[in-house]
């Protein structure tokens, strides 16, 4: 074989490659726009909630670590803070004017002060924060049970959902908001947390009220939050998928 | 001349495709994923900096550079890692579109595809585990210290300094090693690393990150498992290749392996298929070779092979039976080769 031909050959073989490879992209690429394949593909979330949930069982507690293991820096992650004029002028008046709306199915809707928060009985955890992207930061919060909240709204039997609705916004408006269900939110360590290593929740990680929700990924800890909303079903809400990432394709259980 | 011999049972060659196909997948969505935050670190944290690998691109003088950073020893990787080649110049991006799933960058969708088909390696792996340990085919290739002893001379065989391999049954102690090691440790260890990173399992099962050594650990090694599961597939292909790769493609789509054995065309076929008998040990014969895997009644016909034949009677039998396969004394390749097809006709209707 002369060299021309192998180099021909070997142009042949490159050239192949390239377009099986390139044809994989468009192959994969158009499968994922088809919403019949992408339902199959997200069949499997179901079937990781279900066989996480019972391989775990119910309130068990996320891993608590010590002081010394707090991060050095922790990624203020999502949506910029709310850069409405009231929101600003609230933080420097230590939040006096905001107060926290439960409403939906509920007997007795109800609006919290931050004062009111901090009177209830309060949980400290030391706890790692797990981002979808795969980063980890261990941080100290102290917050409300979301129990003690639900004890004194009493949400109705219908009620199935808890949707957490937020103060920022994307670059479009799109306000953020979350759900959970109510297993997690019996959790002991499910807390609407007020402090961040000891200090006041900083503007960064959600000021005045952020969730904290352990057993998940870092997007169901909603930031910013100004009204808890019980309902028997979130389908109505933004584009019905139950949250704002969730809205984009992300799995409503992010316990994995 | 060709021995063909029924090699891989049905489910042996479906669940090896579904799997080939799953792991391609779960690679490249993986890659996806890691994109989505590509650097790596030890313990439960992420401080930014003590990541050991990144793969990540600077923009210094406006000039976007990728590179491969590992430990001290950074690598400028500009057009493959760290940053892509695209239509507006090099745009950071740690694995590049063409190597993983969905091509575009969305974390999203490469969750989507590694959690369905992490269901479909799994579901899969334990379909040929279960079927293969029931019938008894994973015994051929399970590692032992018996095989231990033999790598040694295994890899000078393959290394061309050992005239003969040490091999006995079908599988040659590399291969059991490797087999063994990729099912039995490999493929645990990086299902259990992947869950280890999951939120709700680390509720009830602390000591999931804690075995690996934190979360961000448990990341770590999971993704460098990847690359042992990556380069036992290109060992595995690299392989298929040397050893014929028509043939061993076929075994593994039809179940049906052709086998080297004497040459009967040929004039003199049965001296050197006698004298090959007569070097090895009368208990490694070719036919022990043949028996497929579901085929056990077929051993006692290597007690009629000329094991330990006299060379001057050799040389009489050459002459008679050079010329016509029906004066073949002995029970011939090919009355051998029918027992088999009956069997795995009988495995292929079930």
């Amino acid at each position: 074989m002369n060299l021309s031909r192998r180099h021909l050959l070997l142009g042949a073989v490159q050239g192949a490659g390239l377009l099986l490879l390139s044809g994989c992209e468009k192959a994969f690429n158009s499968l994922q726009q088809n919403k019949k394949f992408l339902s199959v593909l997200e069949s499997a979330e179901g079937a990781n909630q279900r066989l996480q949930r019972l391989l775990t069982g119910k309130n068990k507690l996320a891993q608590e670590f010590t002081e010394q293991e707090i991060s050095r820096y922790f990624k203020p992650n999502g949506n910029p803070p709310p850069i409405t004029m009231d929101y600003a002028a609230d933080a420097k008046k230590q939040w006096s004017a905001w107060r926290l709306e439960i409403s939906g199915l509920v007997k007795q809707p109800a609006r919290f002060s931050l004062t009111d928060l901090k009177s209830m009985p309060a949980r400290t955890q030391i706890t790692r924060h797990d981002c979808v992207e795969g980063w980890s930061a261990i941080a100290k919060w102290k917050g409300v049970p979301l129990t003690e909240i639900m004890q004194r709204v009493q949400p109705t039997p219908e009620a199935r959902y808890v949707v957490f609705h937020c103060m920022d916004t994307d670059d479009n408006g799109a306000l953020y908001y979350e759900s959970i269900d109510f297993r997690d939110a019996h959790h002991p360590q499910t807390i609407l947390a007020y402090e961040m290593n000891d200090h006041a929740l900083p503007i960064a990680h959600g000021a005045p009220l952020r969730l904290r929700i352990e057993t998940q990924l870092g997007y169901k800890h909603a930031k910013y939050i100004r009204k808890i909303e019980f309902v028997a079903t979130y389908d109505k809400i933004a584009s019905g998928k139950g949250g704002y990432w969730e809205d984009q394709g992300y799995e409503w259980y992010a316990g994995i | 001349m060709e021995n063909l011999v029924y090699r891989h049972n049905r489910i042996t060659r479906a669940t090896h495709w579904i799997d080939a196909l799953a792991i391609m997948i779960l690679v490249m969505s993986g890659f996806q994923i890691f994109n989505a935050h590509p650097h790596l670190y030890w313990g439960n944290t992420s401080e930014p900096d003590r990541a050991f690998l990144s793969i990540a691109a600077t923009s210094d003088d406006g000039e976007v550079r990728g590179f491969f950073r590992i430990y001290g020893w950074k690598l400028d990787t500009t057009g493959v890692l760290g940053a892509q080649n695209t239509d507006m110049g090099p745009t950071p991006r740690a694995f590049p579109s063409w190597i993983t799933v969905p091509g575009y960058f969305w974390l999203a969708g490469g969750r989507r595809w590694h959690f369905f088909f992490a269901w479909i390696f799994v579901l899969n792996g334990l379909l040929y585990l279960i079927y293969n340990l029931a019938n008894g085919h994973l015994r051929k290739f399970l590692f032992t210290a018996r095989d231990a002893a033999r790598v040694p001379a295994m890899v000078l065989y393959y290394l061309r300094i050992r005239g003969s391999s040490p091999q006995e049954g079908e599988y040659n102690p590399l291969q059991r090693m490797a087999y063994t090691s990729v099912f039995f440790v490999l493929t645990p260890l990086i299902m259990l690393s992947g869950m280890a990173m999951s939120p709700q399992l680390n509720t009830a099962f602390h000591w999931l990150p804690a075995m690996f050594g934190g979360r961000q650990s448990a990341r770590s090694i999971h993704f460098i498992l990847t690359f042992l599961f990556v380069s036992f597939t290109f060992g595995h292909v690299f392989m298929v290749v040397m050893t014929g790769i028509f043939n061993n493609i076929r075994s593994m789509v039809t179940g049906w392996y052709r086998e080297k054995g004497p040459d009967i065309s040929e004039p003199g076929w049965i001296q050197n298929f006698k004298e090959e008998m007569i070097q090895k040990p009368a208990k490694v014969p070719v036919l022990h070779q043949l028996s497929s895997p579901d085929v056990e009644e077929v051993r006692p016909v290597e007690e009629t092979l000329p094991a330990c034949i006299e060379p001057e009677e050799q040389n009489k039998d050459i002459s008679k039976s050079a010329t016509q396969d029906a004066q073949i004394p002995l029970e011939s390749p090919k009355q051998v080769l029918l027992t088999y097809t009956d069997e795995a006709k009988k495995d292929k209707s079930e």
